[in-house]
């Protein structure tokens, strides 16, 4: 926050004293600039402390989600649950985890297609119908 | 079984490729190799505007071109040199390294990262095209005024001009960009345990550079939207005859320009500690007292603009305090320089070629200080303003420390990032002619500014010329040096004896913890599988 005050204080500051001085329009790119500034630290600030995991435990397999406000939670049965990865059309692919109609998507923002493929990988040896 | 179960396996680990994964990638280390090849290209692109200028030079009278094509060439080189190669370099060095550094899986803002890249190839067109466009008797040729744009000359020249201002305001976006997301990233995404004081200096070189643009970028950019709008809208800022004010505009301009200078270095005196301290085996000297100087530069260098037009006019106690503002940069800059040279103090030194150039780099930017102080005085700068030897002087700082000390940060770090050695004694090669070859191009220049020949001018005296000549020769051997730092670096990435991990047996520091080159995605954590 003080690294977002003070850059905002100084860049105003020129602005204002430019504007003084007859150059006005340098004020309006620094309040643009301030406010990319404050909304950038604002925007980690909530997302910060997002995540995705996946717990396998015993014989259940739990999906946790946390977007800034919003948490979920899925428990499938470990040995129910199917993995499936679909083809996007611009050639990247989704991981899903799903069981008993249900749905549950992975991975989308954290991880890219090379790690969701492998995490599909990996998740195949031990979900759903071990052999 | 198994083959079958392999085969799939490498199948899908292929990443995006083709012209798609560069234009929407979002890995620090691909932005940065876009913005590492951007800044080769565009080296050679400013290289080859200026060697023609240089043969222009060679002899006194007019040869190769118009004087007008002439004035478009100094001011595209000079836009080229800074904004598109310099900056990028140094920018493509943040995104590969910081993360890796400060141990972090990526830059904080990944999808801003790829939109600062990809606005940089649609400012250089912008910058360059006018020269096209002219050739099919569209516009009368790129921007004239130099780099610096001054008022009037802008405000009356053509097409060009307006090319550039867009260009400057992408290039702005694209640096602001760069900018939030280094300072984001430093302040976010450090490892656990790396407080700012153990951050590398490199990041501190980069998250002061970030602070000085976000400082000045707005200025800048207002500047020649004022421009614009004088030329265009009718509005009078810089008109003095509608009650504007030509001066002003070099004011606004150097508020930018003279920070600029340090945005552009700050990040080199940030890794070249490192690398010194890697080829002498020990550790760096005066880690504080370097992080302390960054800081005393940084503030300094936003309160003595005015030292680039003492001549134009200003009170005396303003010329008192620019001059003593300026000159006062050196002491912190003298801690730097101390600090490099204890740091190589009673080292076991080698000299591969990082280091060669990071030796010839202390020496060489040494003297474009020292030449700095000698145009901070006033009036020694009475003489001095607008001839050859500020030409030398800015290019012993710019070209020396500057794109050498990229250069030693290239060697440095191009087995960590190709996974190959490149090949020694090209390296070394390109070192000793590139040294040379400098130092015979602006040594010339120093005594043709003493002597009074003015910059960009077409045309010189009779006197001038054997010093021209030199000069030019010797540009034209720097020039062709490039070509091996090319070859040295493509051969490089293509193939070549297998890099160690820690690469240079001093090495220190996170980046030598990863393999050579870092797999895609630095960061080895898998979500939590238990
Ligand atoms: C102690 C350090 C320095 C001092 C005292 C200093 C001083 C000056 C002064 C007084 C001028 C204006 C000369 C004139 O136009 O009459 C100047 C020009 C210039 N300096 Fe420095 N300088 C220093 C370091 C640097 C560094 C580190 C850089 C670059 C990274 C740099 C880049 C430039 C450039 C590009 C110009 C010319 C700009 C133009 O007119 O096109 N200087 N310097
Ligand atoms: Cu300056």
């Amino acid at each position: 926050m003080a690294v977002v005050a003070i850059t905002a204080a100084f860049s105003l500051l020129v602005g204002l004293g430019f504007s003084f001085a007859g150059a006005w329009l340098v004020l309006p790119f620094a309040g643009l600039e301030v406010l990319a500034i404050a909304y950038a630290f604002y925007y980690i600030h909530c997302h910060a402390g997002d995540y995705e995991s996946i717990t396998i435990e015993g014989d259940s397999l739990t999906i946790e989600k946390h977007d800034y406000k919003h948490d979920s939670r899925t428990v499938f049965n470990r040995y129910w649950a199917g993995v499936l990865v679909r083809e996007l059309p611009c050639g990247d692919h989704s991981l899903y985890l799903r069981s008993h109609g249900k749905e549950v998507e992975f991975g989308r923002h954290f991880m890219n297609d090379d790690q969701r493929l492998q995490l599909a990988e990996q998740l195949k040896k031990r979900v759903g119908v071990i052999t | 079984m198994s083959y079958a179960s392999t085969a799939g396996h490498d199948e899908h680990h292929d990443h995006p490729t083709g012209i798609l994964r560069w234009l929407t990638t979002t890995n620090h280390k691909d932005i940065g190799t876009m913005y590492l090849i951007f800044s080769l290209i565009m080296f050679m692109v400013g290289g080859l505007m200026i060697l023609a200028v240089r043969v222009e030079l060679f002899q006194p009278g007019m040869q190769l071109m118009q004087p007008d094509f002439y004035n478009q060439l100094i001011g595209v080189h000079a836009l080229v040199m800074i904004f598109a190669a310099l900056m990028p370099a140094a920018t493509g060095f943040a995104n590969w390294m910081l993360p890796l550094q400060l141990g972090a899986p990526d830059m904080a803002l990944p999808r801003l990262n790829n939109w600062g890249f990809w606005l940089l190839p649609p400012a250089a067109i912008l910058l360059t095209l006018p020269f096209t466009l002219a050739l099919f008797g569209i516009g009368d040729g790129a921007i004239a005024t130099g780099w610096t744009f001054y008022a009037p000359l802008s405000v009356q020249g053509g097409i060009g001009v307006d090319f550039a201002i867009f260009a400057v305001h992408i290039l702005g976006i694209s640096s602001v960009m760069g900018s939030i997301n280094v300072i984001v990233t430093i302040f976010n995404m450090r490892a656990p345990g790396m407080t700012l004081m153990k951050m590398p200096m490199f990041a501190w070189g980069w998250l002061i550079t970030a602070f000085l643009l976000i400082a000045t970028i707005p200025v800048l950019a207002g500047a020649v939207t004022m421009l614009l709008t004088d030329r265009h809208f009718g509005t009078h800022f810089f008109n003095a005859a509608g009650g504007g004010d030509p001066i002003l505009f070099q004011h606004l301009f150097w508020f930018f320009g003279h920070p600029e200078v340090y945005i552009l270095l700050l990040p080199v005196w940030g890794f070249m500690p490192q690398i010194l301290q890697t080829f002498a085996r020990k550790p760096m000297y005066g880690y504080k007292a370097q992080v302390y100087s960054f800081w005393g530069i940084g503030i300094l260098s936003v309160v003595v603009w005015a030292h680039h037009f003492f001549t134009v006019g200003m009170p005396v106690p303003a010329l008192i305090y620019f001059m003593f503002s300026t000159m006062a940069i050196s002491v912190p800059l003298a801690v730097l320089f101390f600090c490099w040279i204890a740091t190589m103090w009673r080292g076991s030194m080698t000299f591969e070629t990082p280091m060669l150039f990071a030796v010839g780099w202390i020496i060489l930017f040494g003297i474009g200080g020292l030449t700095g102080l000698v145009l901070a005085d006033v009036a020694a700068d009475a003489q001095y303003h607008h001839t050859y030897f500020v030409v030398a002087h800015f290019h012993y700082t710019l070209f020396a420390g500057g794109i050498m000390g990229i250069m030693a940060g290239v060697y440095y770090w191009l087995p960590k990032m190709t996974g190959h050695m490149y090949n020694e004694n090209l390296g070394k090669l390109h070192f000793w002619l590139t040294a040379i070859s400098f130092n015979l191009t602006f040594i010339p220049q120093f005594f043709l500014g003493l002597a009074g020949m003015p910059r960009r001018i077409p045309d010189y005296a009779l006197q001038f010329a054997d010093f021209n000549a030199v000069s030019t020769v010797a540009a034209l051997v720097l020039g062709l040096s490039q070509l091996l730092f090319i070859y040295n670096i493509v051969s490089c990435a293509r193939g070549g004896k297998k890099a160690t991990d820690r690469v240079w047996e001093g090495s220190d520091g996170l980046e030598w913890t990863l393999p050579s080159p870092p797999p895609y995605h630095s960061f080895t954590e898998q979500p939590v599988i238990k």
